[in-house]
């Protein structure tokens, strides 16, 4: 007989505070439906009524795991409405503060992945790892989170010792490459919990419009960086990286390949530091009326910013898409078919953020 | 001949944009292609975007003075972004959610902050809209937190 159990909006099985309704057959997903909006803050009309530059310390808030990323993309809209041209040096800061948060945020995944498979090990293995990049983010920016480092026409703070940073991550690319990308890629034990769940065809990844590790994990070769570089990923030679399996094990060996890419970014990015200015201007900026559609690859993949300016002192309109957005909807392809037991894991795959999706 | 992606010429590709039923002009701007289209046929535009290859981004609802909202769909084509502006009628616009799935959750926020009705949406219920507050909730801000100079 069928029966419908409500996971969430704040429950163990789940990462982040949302509500799936699953409707099963003995242990058999049936039905999925997914609620959020339990965490809505309105970050987007608050745009609408703070000034350029406050919003950029807003808007870091949307997420506390890309919030670089939505400080930059912001900055990025406002810079190309404005026709500001930052400087190279900043450019080369911009590029290593963004996959040092993605190599954050893929570690901080990676170990969640590792308590949800009851791989303890693991777990503290990855975890040890994402503290050095904290301490790394820490001793550029000052900060753990919410880094600061992004202004309107370019950075904050310089980066004085790139030959440290570069001898820490060298490190740190060293335990990724010995333990933690064959772990997840190996292990039997790994291996049997992932393989062949939750899968999402590359059929359905196209119709549910899906971005980032889980887009490529399906074999979908998408990613902002290769598509529309920006930033100085052109210059460093960007690759992409796939799968085609679409279960999970194929979404955690998309994060794992790319740590090692992040970590070849970061080295290559701090060995081309150029000299310059931080930034394009001194002072507050002016933003003259127009519109910009600014895309930025996140952590969890395609971010969208769509920023109209009016000429005034906010802006006219801030509009945000995240990458969860899309991607959490498609949790009703994932676990049809699947056994009750394995929804924790499958929403776990998707990487999934509320503070993104509900800002 | 200059293409995108190497496949369609892109004076072709802008020809085809342009002829989409309620186009009224395209042009290139550094952040992509912009079609100014104030009575947009959507459904025939979902469908020459789909014949492209091209991947539905979002949607965007901005409010107007006159009542009725602009709504911008932000598509991709790989290499390149590719916005539609059009302007809801009556507060209402067809909706793309029964063919494109990634445009469900875009109408329904639209649907919550600015309250237009996306005609044939299979299930246009709140998405984000806490409890308490009325549709098109971005419509009426509360005038104590407006800064100076949009009073």
């Amino acid at each position: 007989m069928p029966y419908t159990i409500p996971v969430g909006p704040y429950h163990p099985a789940l990462e982040e505070p949302f509500k799936v309704n699953v409707r099963c057959v003995a242990e058999t997903v049936q039905q999925v439906s997914v609620d959020v909006g339990f965490s809505f803050r309105g970050i987007e009309l608050l745009a609408q009524r703070r000034e350029w530059m406050p919003d950029i310390t807003l808007l870091e808030r949307v997420c506390g795991i890309c919030s670089n990323t939505h400080a930059m993309t912001f900055c990025r809209a406002a810079e190309q409405i404005a026709g500001i041209e930052v400087p190279p040096r900043a450019i080369i800061i911009r590029t290593v503060i963004s996959e040092l948060e993605r190599l954050h945020s893929h570690l901080l995944w990676a170990g969640l992945a590792a308590e949800y498979m009851g791989f303890q090990t693991l777990f503290m293995e990855v975890f040890s790892l994402r503290e050095q990049v904290m301490d790394l983010l820490e001793n550029i920016t000052g900060n753990r989170v919410n880094y600061g480092m992004n202004c309107i026409g370019g950075v904050n703070r310089d980066i004085t010792d790139p030959a440290s940073a570069i001898a820490t991550v060298q490190t740190m690319a060293k335990a990724i490459a010995d333990d933690v990308v064959p772990a997840f890629m190996n292990n039997v034990t790994a291996r049997g919990r992932m393989t062949g769940i939750g899968t999402l065809s590359r059929e359905k990844a196209i119709e549910w419009g899906v971005v980032g590790p889980v887009a490529r994990a399906s074999g979908l070769v998408a990613d902002v960086r290769d598509d529309q570089p920006y930033l100085a990923y052109a210059e460093l030679g960007f690759k992409i990286v796939t799968q085609e399996g679409g279960d999970v094990h194929a979404r955690v060996v998309v994060r794992a390949l790319e740590l090692l890419e992040s970590i070849r970014l970061v080295i290559e990015a701090l060995r081309q530091l150029p000299s310059g200015p931080l930034r394009a201007f001194e002072g507050m900026p002016s933003i003259p009326p127009g519109e910009a559609v600014v895309l930025t690859e996140a952590p969890r993949g395609e971010v969208i910013y769509y920023v109209a300016s009016d000429g005034g002192r906010t802006p006219a309109r801030v509009k945000i898409r995240t990458p969860s957005f899309v991607n959490i909807p498609a949790l009703e392809a994932m676990t049809i078919g699947q056994q009750l037991g394995n929804i924790s894991l499958i929403q776990a795959s998707v990487d999934p953020c509320l503070s993104c999706t509900d800002r | 001949m200059e293409t995108i992606d190497g496949d369609i010429p892109r004076d072709a590709l802008i020809a085809r944009l342009a002829a989409i039923a309620g186009s009224a002009k395209a042009e290139e701007r550094s952040d992509g292609l912009w079609i100014t289209a104030p009575l947009l046929d959507v459904e025939a535009m979902a469908c020459e975007m789909k014949g492209l290859g091209c991947r539905l981004l979002t949607v965007t609802g901005m409010a107007r003075d006159d009542g009725e909202t602009t709504i911008i769909y932000h598509y991709v084509r790989r290499r390149e972004t590719i916005n539609f502006k059009t302007v809801t009628r009556g507060g209402a616009i067809p909706s793309l959610a029964p063919t494109v799935r990634p445009a469900s959750w875009g109408e329904r926020e639209i649907h919550d902050f600015f309250a237009v009705d996306f005609i044939g949406h299979p299930n246009l219920v709140p998405l984000l809209r806490p409890a308490g507050l009325k549709d098109g909730f971005f419509r009426y801000p509360d005038p104590a937190l407006i800064t100076p100079d949009k009073q």
